[in-house]
Protein backbone atom coordinates (compact mmCIF):
# COMPACT_ATOMS: atom_id res chain seq x y z
CA UNK A 1 0.00 0.00 0.00
CA UNK A 2 1.17 3.62 -0.55
CA UNK A 3 0.26 6.25 1.71
CA UNK A 4 0.33 9.88 1.54
CA UNK A 5 -0.19 12.06 3.97
CA UNK A 6 -0.99 15.82 3.99
CA UNK A 7 2.59 16.56 2.45
CA UNK A 8 3.36 20.02 0.66
CA UNK A 9 6.66 20.41 -1.94
CA UNK A 10 7.66 23.98 -3.47
CA UNK A 11 10.21 24.84 -5.84
CA UNK A 12 9.93 28.40 -7.09
CA UNK A 13 6.27 28.00 -6.19
CA UNK A 14 3.98 25.25 -4.75
CA UNK A 15 3.86 21.73 -6.45
CA UNK A 16 2.04 19.94 -3.78
CA UNK A 17 -0.23 21.38 -1.34
CA UNK A 18 -1.66 18.88 1.14
CA UNK A 19 -2.05 16.46 -0.90
CA UNK A 20 -3.54 12.84 1.04
CA UNK A 21 -4.05 9.65 -1.13
CA UNK A 22 -3.86 5.98 -0.58
CA UNK A 23 -3.24 3.66 -3.26
CA UNK A 24 -4.05 -0.07 -2.24
CA UNK A 25 -2.16 -2.84 -2.53
CA UNK A 26 -2.71 -4.57 -6.13
CA UNK A 27 -4.41 -1.52 -7.27
CA UNK A 28 -3.73 -0.03 -10.77
CA UNK A 29 -3.87 4.09 -10.26
CA UNK A 30 -4.50 6.49 -12.80
CA UNK A 31 -3.02 10.47 -11.86
CA UNK A 32 -4.58 12.62 -14.06
CA UNK A 33 -4.69 16.25 -14.47
CA UNK A 34 -3.87 19.02 -16.62
CA UNK A 35 0.51 20.37 -16.78
CA UNK A 36 2.50 21.97 -14.46
CA UNK A 37 -0.49 20.61 -11.77
CA UNK A 38 2.11 18.57 -9.46
CA UNK A 39 1.86 14.78 -11.21
CA UNK A 40 5.21 13.58 -11.95
CA UNK A 41 6.34 15.42 -8.89
CA UNK A 42 4.37 13.77 -6.64
CA UNK A 43 5.57 10.28 -8.46
CA UNK A 44 9.11 11.33 -7.77
CA UNK A 45 7.95 11.83 -4.25
CA UNK A 46 6.63 8.14 -3.98
CA UNK A 47 9.87 7.36 -5.21
CA UNK A 48 11.75 9.16 -2.91
CA UNK A 49 13.15 10.97 -5.34
CA UNK A 50 12.33 14.37 -4.18
CA UNK A 51 11.52 14.95 -0.32
CA UNK A 52 8.54 16.83 0.80
CA UNK A 53 8.71 19.49 2.88
CA UNK A 54 6.22 18.67 5.19
CA UNK A 55 3.74 15.46 5.15
CA UNK A 56 4.70 11.78 5.21
CA UNK A 57 4.86 9.17 2.39
CA UNK A 58 4.71 5.80 3.42
CA UNK A 59 5.89 2.87 1.24
CA UNK A 60 5.83 -0.84 1.98
CA UNK A 61 5.09 0.62 5.96
CA UNK A 62 8.42 2.62 5.68
CA UNK A 63 8.03 6.64 5.74
CA UNK A 64 10.50 7.31 2.91
CA UNK A 65 11.13 11.02 3.63
CA UNK A 66 13.29 9.94 6.69
CA UNK A 67 15.14 7.62 4.94
CA UNK A 68 18.97 8.49 3.91
CA UNK A 69 20.33 7.63 0.73
CA UNK A 70 21.48 4.42 1.15
CA UNK A 71 18.75 2.98 3.21
CA UNK A 72 16.03 4.25 0.37
CA UNK A 73 18.27 2.14 -1.93
CA UNK A 74 16.40 -0.40 -0.31
CA UNK A 75 13.31 0.34 -0.81
CA UNK A 76 13.74 1.47 -4.40
CA UNK A 77 14.74 -2.10 -4.86
CA UNK A 78 11.29 -2.93 -4.86
CA UNK A 79 9.86 -0.25 -6.92
CA UNK A 80 10.41 0.06 -10.74
CA UNK A 81 9.65 3.50 -12.40
CA UNK A 82 9.34 4.60 -15.94
CA UNK A 83 10.34 8.41 -16.64
CA UNK A 84 8.57 10.93 -19.03
CA UNK A 85 11.81 11.31 -20.67
CA UNK A 86 12.72 7.58 -20.63
CA UNK A 87 15.99 8.31 -19.02
CA UNK A 88 17.89 5.55 -20.78
CA UNK A 89 21.80 5.13 -20.08
CA UNK A 90 23.46 6.61 -23.59
CA UNK A 91 26.49 4.89 -23.20
CA UNK A 92 24.56 1.34 -23.04
CA UNK A 93 22.95 -1.24 -25.63
CA UNK A 94 19.18 -1.59 -25.32
CA UNK A 95 19.58 -5.14 -23.74
CA UNK A 96 22.28 -3.54 -21.32
CA UNK A 97 19.74 -1.28 -19.99
CA UNK A 98 17.04 -3.22 -19.50
CA UNK A 99 19.46 -6.12 -17.66
CA UNK A 100 20.77 -2.98 -15.51
CA UNK A 101 18.47 -3.45 -13.14
CA UNK A 102 18.41 -6.90 -12.25
CA UNK A 103 22.72 -6.94 -12.14
CA UNK A 104 22.20 -4.20 -9.64
CA UNK A 105 20.19 -6.49 -7.65
CA UNK A 106 22.64 -9.00 -7.01
CA UNK A 107 21.14 -11.17 -10.37
CA UNK A 108 24.59 -12.48 -11.57
CA UNK A 109 23.24 -15.89 -13.65
CA UNK A 110 23.55 -14.60 -17.08
CA UNK A 111 21.42 -17.23 -18.73
CA UNK A 112 18.71 -15.76 -16.14
CA UNK A 113 19.22 -12.32 -16.81
CA UNK A 114 19.47 -12.89 -21.10
CA UNK A 115 16.22 -14.89 -20.76
CA UNK A 116 14.57 -12.43 -19.16
CA UNK A 117 15.40 -8.98 -21.36
CA UNK A 118 14.47 -11.27 -24.40
CA UNK A 119 11.07 -12.14 -22.79
CA UNK A 120 10.65 -8.44 -22.16
CA UNK A 121 11.82 -7.17 -25.46
CA UNK A 122 9.37 -9.65 -26.93
CA UNK A 123 6.40 -7.89 -24.45
CA UNK A 124 7.19 -4.21 -25.94
CA UNK A 125 7.63 -5.64 -29.70
CA UNK A 126 11.41 -5.28 -29.82
CA UNK A 127 13.09 -8.39 -30.06
CA UNK A 128 16.00 -8.19 -32.45
CA UNK A 129 16.81 -4.53 -30.46
CA UNK A 130 19.22 -5.82 -28.18
CA UNK A 131 22.67 -4.25 -29.24
CA UNK A 132 20.93 -1.04 -30.73
CA UNK A 133 22.08 1.88 -28.89
CA UNK A 134 19.25 4.32 -27.25
CA UNK A 135 20.63 7.31 -29.73
CA UNK A 136 19.60 4.76 -32.51
CA UNK A 137 16.07 4.23 -31.46
CA UNK A 138 12.97 6.60 -32.24
CA UNK A 139 10.76 8.23 -29.33
CA UNK A 140 8.18 5.77 -29.36
CA UNK A 141 11.37 2.49 -29.22
CA UNK A 142 12.86 4.32 -26.60
CA UNK A 143 9.54 4.65 -24.45
CA UNK A 144 9.02 0.65 -24.71
CA UNK A 145 12.67 0.17 -23.60
CA UNK A 146 12.03 2.50 -20.59
CA UNK A 147 8.91 0.05 -19.93
CA UNK A 148 10.59 -3.10 -20.53
CA UNK A 149 13.42 -1.65 -17.82
CA UNK A 150 10.76 -0.70 -15.16
CA UNK A 151 8.99 -4.05 -15.05
CA UNK A 152 12.06 -6.21 -15.56
CA UNK A 153 12.70 -6.91 -12.04
CA UNK A 154 9.02 -7.15 -11.22
CA UNK A 155 9.02 -4.78 -8.33
CA UNK A 156 6.19 -5.00 -6.45
CA UNK A 157 5.42 -1.41 -7.01
CA UNK A 158 5.47 0.16 -10.60
CA UNK A 159 5.54 4.07 -11.10
CA UNK A 160 4.36 5.13 -14.87
CA UNK A 161 5.11 8.68 -16.08
CA UNK A 162 3.84 9.03 -19.57
CA UNK A 163 4.30 5.56 -20.52
CA UNK A 164 2.24 6.39 -23.91
CA UNK A 165 3.65 9.66 -24.70
CA UNK A 166 5.02 9.92 -28.22
CA UNK A 167 3.56 6.57 -29.31
CA UNK A 168 0.70 6.09 -31.63
CA UNK A 169 -2.18 5.37 -30.98
CA UNK A 170 -2.44 1.27 -31.76
CA UNK A 171 1.16 0.78 -30.18
CA UNK A 172 -0.12 3.54 -27.00
CA UNK A 173 -3.02 0.75 -26.49
CA UNK A 174 -1.05 -2.37 -26.80
CA UNK A 175 1.22 -0.33 -23.86
CA UNK A 176 -1.41 0.33 -21.74
CA UNK A 177 -2.80 -3.43 -21.84
CA UNK A 178 0.65 -5.18 -21.54
CA UNK A 179 1.04 -2.69 -19.02
CA UNK A 180 -1.87 -4.00 -17.10
CA UNK A 181 -1.57 -7.55 -18.23
CA UNK A 182 2.19 -7.35 -16.46
CA UNK A 183 0.25 -5.52 -12.99
CA UNK A 184 -2.28 -7.90 -12.75
CA UNK A 185 0.59 -11.01 -13.13
CA UNK A 186 2.87 -9.63 -10.83
CA UNK A 187 0.13 -8.46 -8.73
CA UNK A 188 2.19 -5.11 -8.28
CA UNK A 189 0.68 -1.99 -7.16
CA UNK A 190 1.37 0.97 -9.92
CA UNK A 191 0.52 4.70 -10.30
CA UNK A 192 0.18 5.61 -13.81
CA UNK A 193 0.69 9.18 -14.98
CA UNK A 194 -1.00 9.90 -18.88
CA UNK A 195 -2.68 12.30 -20.69
CA UNK A 196 -3.96 9.86 -22.49
CA UNK A 197 -6.78 9.87 -20.21
CA UNK A 198 -9.12 7.82 -22.60
CA UNK A 199 -6.82 4.77 -22.78
CA UNK A 200 -5.53 5.35 -19.43
CA UNK A 201 -9.19 4.93 -18.30
CA UNK A 202 -9.57 1.84 -20.14
CA UNK A 203 -7.03 -0.03 -17.27
CA UNK A 204 -7.36 1.52 -14.39
CA UNK A 205 -9.02 0.52 -10.98
CA UNK A 206 -8.67 3.48 -9.41
CA UNK A 207 -8.32 7.33 -10.51
CA UNK A 208 -6.72 10.68 -9.13
CA UNK A 209 -6.90 14.07 -10.70
CA UNK A 210 -4.60 16.70 -9.46
CA UNK A 211 -5.13 20.80 -10.67
CA UNK A 212 -2.27 22.81 -8.93
CA UNK A 213 -0.38 20.63 -6.62
CA UNK A 214 -4.25 19.74 -5.07
CA UNK A 215 -5.49 16.52 -5.58
CA UNK A 216 -9.27 17.52 -6.39
CA UNK A 217 -10.63 13.88 -7.12
CA UNK A 218 -9.73 10.19 -5.59
CA UNK A 219 -12.55 7.84 -6.57
CA UNK A 220 -12.94 4.13 -8.60
CA UNK A 221 -12.64 4.86 -12.68
CA UNK A 222 -16.66 4.36 -13.01
CA UNK A 223 -16.60 7.46 -10.36
CA UNK A 224 -14.39 9.47 -12.10
CA UNK A 225 -16.16 9.05 -15.69
CA UNK A 226 -19.73 9.80 -13.93
CA UNK A 227 -18.06 12.68 -11.88
CA UNK A 228 -20.15 15.83 -11.94
CA UNK A 229 -17.07 17.78 -10.21
CA UNK A 230 -17.42 20.46 -13.38
CA UNK A 231 -13.44 19.93 -13.66
CA UNK A 232 -12.82 16.40 -13.53
CA UNK A 233 -16.26 16.33 -15.40
CA UNK A 234 -14.09 18.29 -18.04
CA UNK A 235 -10.94 17.09 -18.37
CA UNK A 236 -12.10 13.66 -18.21
CA UNK A 237 -14.35 13.87 -21.08
CA UNK A 238 -12.51 16.66 -22.75
CA UNK A 239 -14.91 19.05 -22.98
CA UNK A 240 -14.18 22.93 -24.37
CA UNK A 241 -16.12 24.31 -22.09
CA UNK A 242 -16.12 24.61 -18.52
CA UNK A 243 -13.50 26.13 -15.45
CA UNK A 244 -10.24 24.63 -16.85
CA UNK B 1 -7.34 22.90 0.60
CA UNK B 2 -5.09 23.93 3.66
CA UNK B 3 -3.07 27.15 3.59
CA UNK B 4 0.78 26.87 2.50
CA UNK B 5 2.72 26.37 5.38
CA UNK B 6 5.68 28.58 3.97
CA UNK B 7 3.25 31.53 3.88
CA UNK B 8 3.35 31.32 7.57
CA UNK B 9 7.15 31.62 7.88
CA UNK B 10 8.99 35.03 8.81
CA UNK B 11 10.59 36.80 5.29
CA UNK B 12 15.05 36.03 5.07
CA UNK B 13 17.16 39.07 3.87
CA UNK B 14 19.80 38.21 1.68
CA UNK B 15 22.52 37.93 3.89
CA UNK B 16 20.51 34.93 5.29
CA UNK B 17 19.41 33.50 2.74
CA UNK B 18 22.97 33.18 0.93
CA UNK B 19 24.09 31.96 4.86
CA UNK B 20 22.05 29.17 4.38
CA UNK B 21 22.76 28.51 0.80
CA UNK B 22 26.48 28.44 1.99
CA UNK B 23 25.40 25.88 4.77
CA UNK B 24 23.02 23.52 2.71
CA UNK B 25 25.88 23.74 -0.08
CA UNK B 26 28.65 22.96 2.39
CA UNK B 27 26.50 20.40 3.62
CA UNK B 28 25.41 18.37 0.44
CA UNK B 29 29.27 18.34 -0.42
CA UNK B 30 29.89 16.66 2.71
CA UNK B 31 27.60 14.29 1.80
CA UNK B 32 28.63 13.64 -1.48
CA UNK B 33 32.93 13.29 0.33
CA UNK B 34 31.08 11.11 2.72
CA UNK B 35 29.45 9.02 0.55
CA UNK B 36 32.66 8.69 -1.51
CA UNK B 37 34.82 7.27 1.04
CA UNK B 38 31.75 4.41 2.20
CA UNK B 39 31.38 3.33 -1.56
CA UNK B 40 35.13 3.70 -2.02
CA UNK B 41 35.34 0.68 0.79
CA UNK B 42 31.90 -0.79 0.31
CA UNK B 43 30.85 0.04 -3.40
CA UNK B 44 30.88 -2.74 -6.04
CA UNK B 45 32.60 -1.48 -9.57
CA UNK B 46 31.79 -2.29 -12.88
CA UNK B 47 34.41 -4.54 -14.57
CA UNK B 48 36.63 -1.89 -17.05
CA UNK B 49 35.29 1.12 -15.07
CA UNK B 50 38.49 2.46 -12.98
CA UNK B 51 40.62 1.72 -15.69
CA UNK B 52 38.61 3.60 -18.40
CA UNK B 53 38.26 6.69 -15.95
CA UNK B 54 42.74 5.92 -14.97
CA UNK B 55 42.50 6.57 -19.40
CA UNK B 56 40.35 9.76 -19.36
CA UNK B 57 41.91 10.95 -16.37
CA UNK B 58 45.38 10.35 -16.81
CA UNK B 59 46.37 9.62 -20.28
CA UNK B 60 44.37 11.93 -21.90
CA UNK B 61 45.32 14.61 -19.98
CA UNK B 62 49.60 13.74 -20.22
CA UNK B 63 49.94 15.67 -23.17
CA UNK B 64 48.73 19.24 -22.06
CA UNK B 65 49.99 19.40 -18.50
CA UNK B 66 53.49 18.49 -19.61
CA UNK B 67 53.16 21.17 -22.33
CA UNK B 68 51.96 23.46 -19.34
CA UNK B 69 54.27 22.36 -16.85
CA UNK B 70 57.17 22.24 -19.39
CA UNK B 71 56.35 25.95 -20.05
CA UNK B 72 55.70 26.76 -16.31
CA UNK B 73 59.30 25.45 -15.86
CA UNK B 74 61.07 27.21 -18.42
CA UNK B 75 59.42 30.68 -17.43
CA UNK B 76 60.00 30.05 -13.81
CA UNK B 77 63.71 29.22 -14.03
CA UNK B 78 64.18 31.90 -16.59
CA UNK B 79 62.79 34.61 -13.77
CA UNK B 80 64.66 33.17 -11.31
CA UNK B 81 67.78 33.10 -12.64
CA UNK B 82 67.05 37.19 -13.60
CA UNK B 83 66.25 37.81 -10.31
CA UNK B 84 69.25 35.85 -8.42
CA UNK B 85 71.76 37.26 -10.95
CA UNK B 86 70.65 40.63 -9.62
CA UNK B 87 71.65 39.94 -5.69
CA UNK B 88 74.74 37.25 -6.24
CA UNK B 89 76.33 36.21 -9.40
CA UNK B 90 76.46 32.73 -9.11
CA UNK B 91 73.33 30.04 -9.98
CA UNK B 92 75.07 26.63 -8.81
CA UNK B 93 71.77 26.84 -6.33
CA UNK B 94 69.47 27.22 -9.22
CA UNK B 95 68.77 23.64 -9.79
CA UNK B 96 67.90 22.37 -6.21
CA UNK B 97 66.05 25.32 -5.41
CA UNK B 98 63.62 24.96 -7.93
CA UNK B 99 63.51 21.32 -7.61
CA UNK B 100 62.65 21.86 -3.90
CA UNK B 101 59.59 24.50 -4.84
CA UNK B 102 58.46 22.30 -7.75
CA UNK B 103 58.54 18.98 -5.12
CA UNK B 104 56.81 20.34 -2.49
CA UNK B 105 54.23 22.86 -3.79
CA UNK B 106 54.26 24.04 -7.77
CA UNK B 107 54.36 20.56 -9.01
CA UNK B 108 51.43 19.57 -7.60
CA UNK B 109 49.25 22.96 -7.30
CA UNK B 110 49.85 24.10 -10.83
CA UNK B 111 49.44 20.35 -12.24
CA UNK B 112 46.24 19.84 -9.60
CA UNK B 113 44.96 23.60 -10.83
CA UNK B 114 45.28 22.21 -14.70
CA UNK B 115 43.31 18.58 -13.88
CA UNK B 116 40.72 21.21 -12.39
CA UNK B 117 39.77 22.58 -15.26
CA UNK B 118 40.26 19.84 -17.90
CA UNK B 119 39.17 16.82 -15.72
CA UNK B 120 36.86 18.82 -13.58
CA UNK B 121 35.01 19.98 -16.20
CA UNK B 122 34.45 16.75 -17.66
CA UNK B 123 33.00 15.17 -14.77
CA UNK B 124 30.23 18.18 -14.25
CA UNK B 125 29.24 18.11 -17.72
CA UNK B 126 28.79 14.79 -18.04
CA UNK B 127 27.26 14.07 -14.67
CA UNK B 128 25.36 16.97 -14.91
CA UNK B 129 23.93 16.12 -18.25
CA UNK B 130 22.51 12.64 -16.75
CA UNK B 131 21.08 14.64 -14.36
CA UNK B 132 18.95 17.18 -16.98
CA UNK B 133 17.96 13.68 -18.66
CA UNK B 134 17.22 11.84 -15.77
CA UNK B 135 19.62 8.91 -15.74
CA UNK B 136 20.76 9.84 -12.84
CA UNK B 137 17.16 9.43 -11.15
CA UNK B 138 17.08 6.64 -13.22
CA UNK B 139 20.33 4.77 -11.61
CA UNK B 140 18.55 5.63 -8.45
CA UNK B 141 15.04 3.83 -8.83
CA UNK B 142 17.84 0.45 -10.17
CA UNK B 143 19.06 0.90 -6.47
CA UNK B 144 22.52 2.65 -7.24
CA UNK B 145 23.66 5.42 -5.12
CA UNK B 146 25.50 8.02 -8.19
CA UNK B 147 27.94 8.75 -5.60
CA UNK B 148 28.60 5.18 -6.26
CA UNK B 149 28.22 4.53 -9.84
CA UNK B 150 29.60 7.91 -11.32
CA UNK B 151 31.62 10.03 -8.28
CA UNK B 152 33.89 6.72 -6.55
CA UNK B 153 35.48 5.60 -10.29
CA UNK B 154 36.35 9.22 -11.07
CA UNK B 155 37.53 9.40 -7.61
CA UNK B 156 39.82 6.53 -7.50
CA UNK B 157 41.04 7.28 -11.16
CA UNK B 158 41.46 10.75 -10.03
CA UNK B 159 43.35 10.20 -6.82
CA UNK B 160 46.10 7.33 -8.87
CA UNK B 161 46.28 9.25 -12.24
CA UNK B 162 47.08 12.31 -9.97
CA UNK B 163 49.84 11.39 -8.56
CA UNK B 164 51.63 9.94 -11.74
CA UNK B 165 50.90 12.45 -13.87
CA UNK B 166 52.26 15.37 -11.30
CA UNK B 167 55.65 12.96 -11.12
CA UNK B 168 55.49 13.07 -14.87
CA UNK B 169 54.60 16.42 -15.62
CA UNK B 170 57.22 17.93 -12.36
CA UNK B 171 60.09 16.09 -14.34
CA UNK B 172 59.41 17.55 -17.26
CA UNK B 173 59.20 21.02 -16.01
CA UNK B 174 62.33 20.38 -14.32
CA UNK B 175 63.91 19.07 -17.53
CA UNK B 176 62.90 22.20 -19.34
CA UNK B 177 63.99 24.53 -16.58
CA UNK B 178 67.63 22.99 -16.91
CA UNK B 179 67.30 23.47 -20.73
CA UNK B 180 67.04 27.09 -20.02
CA UNK B 181 69.30 27.19 -17.07
CA UNK B 182 72.05 25.78 -19.62
CA UNK B 183 71.01 27.86 -22.86
CA UNK B 184 70.45 31.23 -21.21
CA UNK B 185 72.29 31.55 -18.17
CA UNK B 186 74.67 28.88 -19.07
CA UNK B 187 74.48 26.77 -15.89
CA UNK B 188 75.78 23.05 -17.08
CA UNK B 189 73.24 20.21 -16.49
CA UNK B 190 75.63 18.39 -13.96
CA UNK B 191 75.59 21.49 -11.83
CA UNK B 192 71.25 21.84 -12.19
CA UNK B 193 70.54 18.33 -11.33
CA UNK B 194 71.16 18.67 -7.28
CA UNK B 195 69.06 17.55 -5.01
CA UNK B 196 70.91 18.64 -2.27
CA UNK B 197 68.17 20.79 -0.82
CA UNK B 198 65.30 17.82 -0.89
CA UNK B 199 64.40 16.21 1.84
CA UNK B 200 61.72 13.81 3.27
CA UNK B 201 59.26 16.66 3.99
CA UNK B 202 59.32 18.11 0.46
CA UNK B 203 58.19 14.17 -0.68
CA UNK B 204 55.92 13.77 1.38
CA UNK B 205 54.12 17.27 1.52
CA UNK B 206 54.47 16.98 -2.26
CA UNK B 207 52.95 13.21 -2.18
CA UNK B 208 50.42 14.40 -0.02
CA UNK B 209 49.76 17.07 -1.52
CA UNK B 210 48.60 14.65 -4.96
CA UNK B 211 46.78 12.45 -3.31
CA UNK B 212 44.21 15.60 -1.66
CA UNK B 213 44.10 17.39 -4.85
CA UNK B 214 43.39 14.40 -6.73
CA UNK B 215 40.91 13.25 -4.59
CA UNK B 216 38.86 16.78 -3.58
CA UNK B 217 38.56 17.64 -7.78
CA UNK B 218 36.26 14.62 -8.53
CA UNK B 219 34.52 15.27 -5.55
CA UNK B 220 33.89 19.07 -5.85
CA UNK B 221 33.02 18.40 -9.35
CA UNK B 222 31.05 15.68 -8.82
CA UNK B 223 29.03 17.42 -6.34
CA UNK B 224 28.31 20.27 -9.08
CA UNK B 225 27.32 17.77 -11.48
CA UNK B 226 24.54 16.21 -8.80
CA UNK B 227 23.53 19.18 -8.27
CA UNK B 228 22.69 20.34 -11.50
CA UNK B 229 19.32 22.16 -12.55
CA UNK B 230 17.10 22.70 -15.36
CA UNK B 231 18.41 22.12 -18.78
CA UNK B 232 21.43 22.95 -20.57
CA UNK B 233 21.45 26.25 -19.02
CA UNK B 234 22.38 24.23 -15.71
CA UNK B 235 24.89 22.00 -17.43
CA UNK B 236 27.03 24.75 -17.74
CA UNK B 237 26.70 26.77 -14.75
CA UNK B 238 27.75 23.33 -13.48
CA UNK B 239 30.56 22.90 -15.67
CA UNK B 240 31.68 26.76 -14.39
CA UNK B 241 30.86 25.98 -11.12
CA UNK B 242 33.28 22.49 -11.00
CA UNK B 243 36.02 24.84 -12.78
CA UNK B 244 36.24 27.67 -10.09
CA UNK B 245 35.28 25.41 -6.84
CA UNK B 246 37.83 22.60 -7.78
CA UNK B 247 40.06 25.57 -8.24
CA UNK B 248 39.22 27.17 -4.89
CA UNK B 249 39.42 23.45 -2.98
CA UNK B 250 42.87 22.93 -4.88
CA UNK B 251 44.28 26.66 -3.21
CA UNK B 252 42.89 26.22 -0.32
CA UNK B 253 43.80 22.71 0.33
CA UNK B 254 47.29 24.15 -0.84
CA UNK B 255 47.58 26.71 2.40
CA UNK B 256 46.50 24.09 4.80
CA UNK B 257 49.18 21.48 3.75
CA UNK B 258 51.80 23.77 3.37
CA UNK B 259 51.06 24.92 6.74
CA UNK B 260 51.09 21.73 8.07
CA UNK B 261 54.01 20.58 6.40
CA UNK B 262 55.96 23.38 7.62
CA UNK B 263 54.35 22.85 11.50
CA UNK B 264 55.69 19.42 10.67
CA UNK B 265 59.03 19.09 9.41
CA UNK B 266 60.74 22.20 9.56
Amino acid sequence: MIEVTKVWKRFAAPVLCDVTLTVPTGCLYGLIGPGAAGKSVLLKCLAGLLRPERGSVRLFGQAIEALDEVSLQAVRNRVGMLFQNNALFDHLTVAENIAFPMRRRGITDESVIAARVADRLRAVSLAGFEQRLPGGLSGGQKKRVGVARATVTRAEVVLYDEPAAGLDPVTSQKIFDLLRREQQEAGATVVMVSSDIDRLLTVTDRVGMMLDGALIFDGTTAEAKGSLHPVVKQFVHGEVDGPL
Amino acid sequence: MSAEPHAMERPQGPAEVAARRVLADARELQGVFLRTLYWTAKGRREPGEVARQCFEVGYRSAFFLSVTMGFIGMILVFQSGLQLLRVVPDLTLLGATFLELLVRDLGPTIAAMMLATRVGAGIAAEIGSMVVTEQVDALRMCGVDPVDHLVVPRFIASVVMTAALVMFSGLVSFAAGGATAWFVFDVQPLTYINFSLLDRGDLITGLLKCVAYGAAIPIVSGWCGLTTRGGSEGVGSATTSAVVNSSLAVIMLDLVLTGAGFVVFV
